[in-house]
């Protein structure tokens, strides 16, 4: 069919058409522009989500570690406090017993043993304390006291050292106490079972198995309950023996220095890696987020020129259809 | 008699100008209706006894280009099935959501692992444990919902496939009426154009349904054939035969019985395959979407809730062996035989979702403790962490072979339904474009209004010429009277 004429619904759909496609197009670049993201991801993609899903998956596991690391670093900081005001005590203490046991003074040996029985509540206080809410060496029995209080302590050691007579028999007895499973495992310790391995990173575990039944603490209640004892009538009326038990117990916390210098140093180490992991771990924040940005993102200057293109566009489409109506015959014949 | 004859002549002139104007002014009326077919009136020398008497009106042209119109009628048809598709893929798409979307299956999968990793940290804490049931209940949600609109999807294409067929069978049966009041008014010498524009837009009604090829017949009739083959209309309308259920569940299938076939003249018809006879028009692709795409997707959420209830199975030591894990089966433990709309049923155990009765502390001493334990075990909670990002070989459907963590699987399934909208959008706009480029040819054959004023100067011209040979020859006449 020859053309001899051009329909007029064919010129009107052409313009509705392109009018159409130009304002999709602006709609898309105005949001892509006002967003910084690309409206249809899928295409970006390719069709395959796997990378950005693996992305968004792994960010969301940064931000939960972000928490674990937070309340972990909390917790050790707590922990370390407490140790370094107990190591503290016990080096401050340790010459007095010795000090009072070389003299032989009686008085001078109740003087250090009346000291030493109130640094041990402050001791046993301290191992007793939390931090937000939470027992710092009770383990998973994060809600209860680590440590019995000084009373009952100091009472089972009394039933403990009855008929002992001897400085090296209290001694002993009381040593033995701490180290027997069925004594301050049993009767001393009040906590749980030592907390699980926190998750600080992916893959990367923190141990925070610090309990109150670690040899850093129980030493250490061991010299502080010898002394004490002395306070409360260990071996009374015999002065060189009593003399003889605050030199035992001044000796056994300068050797327990060893085990709590041991523990701060594990405490320290657990510390160092939760500090190492939370760095690690932002600085793979900012990576993946800007490989996100990589993936998502539109190129603003890119966004803007199209944009700008298409508005050009528009109104050239708008004069052309404003032109190509008023262009009919019909205006013409008069 | 040669003045006499001049007379008649000029009159049948006249009468020819007035006919070619109305025509024109019909024309021009119907210069923006679609489907009209510009109108032309037909002229020839009219003779007696081998002389010219004067010009003869011999019929009225209907302009139709039949193989353009019949391009178009299949590329409307393909577009339509094209993008229903694009559609239903893109729905889907939107329902399981875009990495980083709120409300996204990953972003629903990530935020159950940030609360088991955030509840690890602190596993006496209520909120936190609260925040793990919420977020694994929002997830399980989530996959019921993308299933339950895939369903909706599949009940909207089985109401549309009812309410087309029903649309076809008016419009084939009143195309029958049509062509015997065509062959009515042609047999009686009457112009039966405008029962044609009728005609036709029927056709395209049913056009936009199935493609068709529509063959003309004698005396003006036409017969409409399916491009795959089945007669529609030829002399006798043939009816389609289809009844739409209300509502829609994963385990209804046309095999089952639960959904209806397609029937024409009674007799069931393929609607997928080489052998469909109703390929490339929106029925097929309702059809597909019924049967096949709304199965297979069904069949991925599935697997995706068995592969959530399998991770999650086994961990719990205060559970006897067997029992329902984190995850259950409507509150029940899973079995694989029951996997079919499992996504549906997916539910957070009710022993540790505050919203069933349960308690969150079960989520940190175990789903089947009696009573609390220590407060601050985390051992389970890193367990149940772990179990999210474990990779493991989904055990249904159609994944690639590999190993996947959860979120990864979640992934691999938006990603199969991400390529297949690409895909069907990419033959969508084809299809499209090639449909409106049919379409503006087939407008650019309708009515020029400045053609037909051209028509008009014409016929004006013609008129004026014709009344003066009137005059003229009145004068003539009047000067012979005059004698």
């Amino acid at each position: 069919m020859s053309m001899i004429s051009l329909g007029d619904l064919a010129q009107n759909f052409m313009l509705r058409r392109q009018n159409t496609d130009l304002k999709t197009d602006l709609q898309r670049l105005s949001t892509e522009l006002a967003t910084g993201h690309v409206v249809d991801t899928g295409k970006q993609v390719s069709g395959d989500f796997s990378p950005l899903a693996g992305l968004d998956a792994s960010l969301a596991r940064l931000q939960g570690f972000k928490a674990t690391t937070t309340e972990a670093a909390l917790l050790t900081g707590g922990m370390q406090t407490v140790l370094g005001h107990v190591e503290r005590m016990a080096t401050g203490l340790a010459p007095l017993l010795l000090a009072a046991s070389s003299t032989g003074n009686a008085a001078q040996v109740a003087i250090a043993a009346g000291e030493a029985q109130q640094k041990l509540a402050t001791a046993v206080g301290l191992y007793n304390s939390d931090i937000s809410g939470r027992a710092l060496f009770a383990g998973q029995a994060i809600d209860a006291n680590a440590v019995v209080d000084v009373e009952t302590l100091l009472s089972a050691l009394d039933t403990e050292i009855a008929g002992a007579t001897t400085a090296n028999g209290v001694a002993s007895r009381v040593s033995a106490w701490f180290d027997a499973p069925t004594g301050y495992a049993a009767l001393g310790y009040q906590g749980g079972a030592a907390l699980a391995p926190a998750s600080v990173a992916p893959g990367e575990t923190a141990g925070l198995a610090f309990t109150a039944d670690d040899p850093g603490i129980r030493d250490t209640l061991k010299g502080l309950a010898m002394a004490a004892l002395l306070a409360r009538g260990a071996l009374v009326g015999d002065t060189t023996a009593r003399a003889d038990l605050a030199r035992h117990a001044g000796e056994n916390l300068v050797a327990s220095q060893s085990s709590r210098a041991d523990m701060a140093a594990r405490l320290g180490n657990v510390q160092g890696q939760i500090e190492a992991a939370s760095t690690r771990n932002s600085a793979e924040t900012a990576a993946l987020q800007i490989a996100r940005n990589g993936i998502t993102a539109a190129d603003p200057y890119e966004t803007a020129s199209r944009l700008e293109a298409t508005r050009q566009q528009i109104e050239t489409l708008y004069t052309l259809t404003a032109r190509i109506s008023r262009l009919s015959l019909v205006d013409f014949l008069r | 008699m040669s003045i006499s004859g001049a007379f008649s002549n000029a009159l049948s002139g006249l009468t020819a100008a007035s006919r070619s104007a109305e025509m024109v002014s019909n024309n021009i009326a119907n210069a923006l209706t679609e489907g009209y077919g510009r109108r032309e009136l037909q002229l020839g020398a009219h003779s007696l006894g081998g002389t010219g008497h004067g010009v003869a009106v011999t019929g009225v042209s209907r302009s139709a280009d039949l193989a353009l119109l019949s391009d178009r009628r299949v590329a409307q048809a393909g577009s339509g099935d094209r993008q229903a598709l694009a559609r239903f893929h893109a729905n889907l798409e939107k329902t399981i959501g875009i990495p980083g979307g709120e409300g996204s299956l990953s972003s629903r999968a990530a935020a159950l692992e940030t609360a088991l990793i955030e509840a690890a940290s602190r596993p006496e804490s209520d909120a936190r444990l609260s925040n793990v049931a919420g977020a694994a209940r929002a997830l399980a949600n989530q996959i019921g919902h993308a299933a339950k609109s895939v369903q909706d999807a599949r009940a909207m294409a089985d109401h549309q496939i009812g309410a087309d067929v029903e649309k076809i069978n008016a419009a084939m049966a009143r195309v029958v009426e049509m062509n015997v009041a065509i062959r009515g008014h042609l047999s009686s010498g009457r112009d039966a154009s405008a029962l044609m524009d009728q005609r036709q837009q029927l056709v395209d009604q049913i056009a936009s349904v199935v493609p068709l090829r529509e063959v003309q017949r004698d005396n003006g009739q036409i017969a409409l054939f399916t491009t795959g083959g089945a007669v529609l209309v030829d002399g006798k309308a043939a009816e389609f035969g289809f009844t739409s259920v209300g509502m829609i569940d994963a385990d209804m299938t046309v095999g089952s019985g639960g959904l209806s076939g397609l029937k024409l003249n009674g007799l069931p018809i393929a609607t997928s395959g080489a052998y469909s006879t109703i390929a490339g028009g929106s029925l097929a692709a309702n059809f597909a979407i019924r049967d096949d795409l709304g199965v297979v997707a069904q069949a991925k959420l599935d697997a995706v809730a068995r592969d959530l209830v399998e991770r999650f199975a086994g961990l719990d030591p205060s559970l006897a062996p067997g029992a329902a894990g984190l995850f259950t089966d409507a509150g029940a433990a899973f079995l694989p035989a029951n996997e079919t709309c499992l996504a549906q049923r997916l539910a957070l155990n009710p022993a540790a979702d505050p919203v069933q009765g349960g308690a969150v502390w079960k989520l940190r001493d175990g789903l089947g403790a009696a009573v609390p334990g220590a407060a601050g075990n985390a051992s389970l909670l890193n367990k149940f962490q772990q179990a999210m990002t474990t990779t493991r070989q989904p055990a249904s459907g159609s994944f690639l072979p590999g190993l996947r963590s959860f979120s990864g699987l979640t992934a691999d399934l938006l990603s199969s339904v991400g390529a297949a909208r690409l895909t069907a959008e990419t033959e969508a706009s084809f299809s499209t474009a090639k449909f409106e480029g049919l379409k503006v040819q087939e407008l650019q054959s309708g009515v020029d209004t400045d053609r037909e004023m051209q028509d008009l100067l014409q016929i004006e011209k013609a008129y004026a010429a014709n009344a003066k040979v009137i005059q003229t020859v009145d004068e003539m006449l009047d000067l012979l009277m005059g004698i």
